[in-house]
């Protein structure tokens, strides 16, 4: 199931888990928007993470989770672009966003 | 001749195409807006019009249809005629309440004797009457009835419904129930009598609800706010904001990071907050940042920032705190150590006297536009809590922090390391001197050129300054020293040997001679960050001769970038107009690099032209911008990938980017 064989190139996808176990596939580029993860992932480290291509936050629950995968993408879809649209972004789990974004190192 | 004819035509064709989607789209709109249980039929009536009395003008003007009037009328009177007639024991099988005549659609025209003959329903319609009288009463309801009918098919073919379906009639029975705008009808929540209009809202049980009410319903649901879109401005109003934040040093490629998106929805969305929790100081710095931006931290709003365990306080703007409020800092931060407050006008004298009576030792403290705080307070704070000061910023107070402050500052600032003062108008040549007893300092900014009531400081002033302090100083700033001559130019070559940044600007004295003085043979490190701006000769009347060689020349420049170049940062030589195009192109050349310079400033160099700057981004491998305003001989530079040129005077405004690699 996971690619232990570190000869073999890396899977275009990454599994990012929330405490509740809820899974999220995402693409390995789009989330190297955050530092943390794509130190995580870096396959020169010999992490678990970057074995299995599966990063688990027991931090996050799925519902903020679900955004920052959300952001993930807008990220990678405008990251050449000027004149980027806006993302909507809820209030009510704003906060818990903004502790999600320092923990993954999403400020730059 | 034959493209001009054909593209009207071909406007002509998009019109045609579009007319009928507007059609729909409206369509859709009014029942949409018409929410079911408001009854539409003069609907048509609307649209095509023919001559009118001005009654009906004004009341369709306020939405009440005369048709729909008459109608309503006419259907009470027939109902109150039928209900007779049903006392009478007349029977009557086709009074009105069987679905709209089955498969009359079509029949557009009265009920005449071909078509009644043709539907059952109808002929015993008539026959029943014919038992009896027939009336001309009797005729006019048939009519009126035949009428009501075809309105209720053609109302169907609109909504597409099947007409023989019970609970649509029954549906459009209940509709019809409902007022029209301009009636009044009772709240569904408040039972409060209003006038309906054509805005008032459903209430949840299908009812109407009148103004306050639907207001609330709206509070209690965010999602059904229609979100105004932004005014964008077009085309150029798009390019003009990306022109105005690449001016503002703002502009980026890509997504905003996730971080400045949430602080943005927070700070639009302050006052539900109570509480910011435990969120990182960088985010709740860039929060209060983007408060102070839209003038928003208030007296409510700053108790989000007092965290009793906090160092520090960051006010950018402050001007709508009370004297109380920022009392309010010291008694919530009992460990406060660096106080930044901006636009701090109610930082007056009852604020320092608490300040003073607590026992919070501030090593840092940057106030802006504190001008109620008199001098008496200030040197009793450098005399009661200068001993831990270690920074001391002052911008902006209008008669008071003067000389006799200053002076304070050598004796009980016994770590002072940093003095920045700016427009701080009390402030002489005789309070600067002062300054060089501060042995400790190690950045120091003066600019006190404002008050033009005051003699400019002599030179000599700086010169004991640095005599005394120099040795020791890493940041020189000297702004707007239009008497500084070369002799303060000598006491830098002489005394300072740790000076990363320079600033002396405005300067109509010191020559190119200086210069070149200052920066050969001397024994400090290369320079981060120097700025010369205006260093220039003025002269209204001859603004072209300069025999002396005044302000910053070719020869100046050359011995400053031998000196600083392989570790200068920021290079501003701003409206130094002397510097030739043979020195630009002598110190860019071909085989010299600059390794970490990141921002060049030459606007208003008048030599400046199109192969100076491209030898810039050539010399200059590290450089994001450079700014050419005013430099005419620019006009067309190829700017490489992800490099900003900012100031070239042509018809798109300022270019950035170039797509050459």
């Amino acid at each position: 199931m996971s690619a232990f064989n570190s000869s073999a190139p890396p899977s275009k996808y990454v599994t990012l888990v929330s405490s509740e176990g809820f899974e999220f596939v995402v693409l390995r580029q789009a989330t190297y928007c955050s530092p943390t993860i794509k130190k995580m992932l870096d396959p020169n480290h010999q992490w678990a993470e970057a074995k299995a291509g599966r990063c688990v936050f027991p931090e996050i629950s799925g519902v903020v989770l679900e955004k920052v995968v959300e952001y993930m993408q807008y990220w990678y879809a405008y990251r050449e672009k000027e004149d980027v649209p806006d993302m909507h972004i809820p209030v009510d789990i704003c906060l818990e966003l903004l502790q999600a974004a320092d923990f993954l190192g999403m400020d730059q | 001749m034959h493209g001009i004819r054909t593209e009207p035509s071909e406007q002509s064709t998009t019109l045609v195409n579009k007319v009928p989607n507007l059609g729909t789209a409206m369509l859709f709109a009014i029942n949409m807006s018409g929410s079911n249980n408001r009854p539409q039929p003069n609907r048509r009536g609307r649209n095509i019009m023919g001559p009118q009395s001005a009654l009906t003008d004004f009341l369709a003007s306020h939405n009440i249809s005369a048709n729909q009037i008459r109608h309503e009328h006419e259907e009470r009177l027939r109902a109150a005629r039928e209900a007779a007639a049903a006392q009478n024991g007349e029977t009557n099988t086709s009074n009105g309440t069987t679905p709209a005549a089955p498969a009359d659609e079509d029949n557009g025209m009265l009920p005449d004797s071909h078509a009644t003959e043709d539907m059952p329903i109808s002929t015993t319609r008539r026959r029943a009457p014919r038992k009896g009288e027939i009336t001309e009463q009797e005729l006019k309801r048939k009519k009126n009835q035949a009428n009501i009918d075809k309105i209720k098919a053609s109302k169907k073919r609109k909504t597409g419904k099947k007409a023989d379906s019970d609970s649509d009639f029954l549906d459009e029975l209940l509709t019809r129930s409902a007022p029209l705008p301009g009636q009044m009808e009772n709240c569904e929540i408040c039972d409060k009598r209003f006038t309906v209009t054509p805005y008032s809202r459903a209430g949840p049980n299908g009812g109407l609800v009148c103004n306050p009410c639907g207001k609330e319903l709206d509070k209690d649901n965010p999602l059904s706010k229609k979100k105004g879109r932004k005014p964008t401005g077009g085309a150029s109003g798009k390019r003009r904001n990306i022109q105005s934040k690449i001016l503002d040093g703002t502009y980026r490629i890509g997504a905003p990071s996730m971080m400045t998106m949430c602080v943005k929805v927070l700070v639009k969305n302050i006052e539900l907050a109570d509480d910011l929790g435990d969120i990182p100081p960088t985010a709740i710095d860039k929060i209060a940042r983007n408060l102070s931006k839209n003038r928003m931290v208030d007296s409510r709003t700053l108790d989000l920032f007092l965290q009793p365990r906090a160092h520090d306080v960051y006010v950018y703007d402050g001007a709508k705190l009370s004297s109380h409020d920022i009392i309010r800092i010291f008694q919530r931060v009992p460990q406060l150590k660096n106080l930044k407050i901006r636009n701090a006008i109610q930082f007056k004298d009852e604020v320092m006297e608490y300040l003073l009576s607590r026992d919070i030792e501030l090593e840092s403290l940057y106030l802006s536009g504190s001008n109620l705080l008199s001098t008496r307070m200030w040197n009793r704070f450098v005399v009661e809590k200068g001993a831990t000061l270690k920074s001391l910023r002052v911008y902006f107070t209008d008669k008071h922090f003067d000389d006799t402050t200053l002076a304070l500052l050598g004796t009980h600032c016994p770590q002072l390391k940093r003095l920045k003062m700016r427009h701080v108008q009390a402030v002489t040549g005789a309070g600067i001197k002062e300054l060089a007893n501060v042995k400790s300092l190690e950045h120091l900014g003066i600019q006190i050129t404002h008050n033009r009531a005051l003699p400019d400081v002599h030179p000599d002033v700086f010169v004991h300054v640095l005599d005394g302090i120099g040795g020791g100083l890493k940041t020189l700033s000297l702004t707007m020293v239009p008497t500084a001559d070369n002799s303060v130019l000598g006491a830098i070559h002489q005394n300072c040997r740790a000076l990363q940044k320079l600033r002396i600007t405005d300067s109509e004295v010191m020559t190119d001679e200086g210069f070149v003085r200052l920066f050969s043979g001397w024994d400090n490190p290369p320079l981060r960050f120097l700025d010369l701006s205006k260093c220039r000769h003025v002269d209204s009347t001859h603004p072209r001769e300069n025999p002396d060689s005044v302000g910053v020349g070719s020869n100046g420049f050359r011995a400053l970038m031998k000196h600083s170049g392989q570790k200068l940062v920021h290079l501003n030589v701003h409206a130094c107009r002397h510097i030739t195009k043979q020195a630009f192109e002598e110190v860019f050349s071909a085989d010299k690099v600059y390794p970490e310079l990141t921002s060049v400033e030459v606007s208003f160099c008048e030599e400046v032209d199109d192969f100076v700057v491209g030898s810039i981004f050539r010399s200059c491998p590290a450089v994001q911008t450079v700014n050419v305003f005013g430099c005419m001989k620019v006009r067309d530079v190829r700017v490489p990938r992800g490099k900003i040129l900012v100031g070239v005077p042509n018809a798109q405004g300022m270019q950035m980017e170039g797509a050459e690699d």
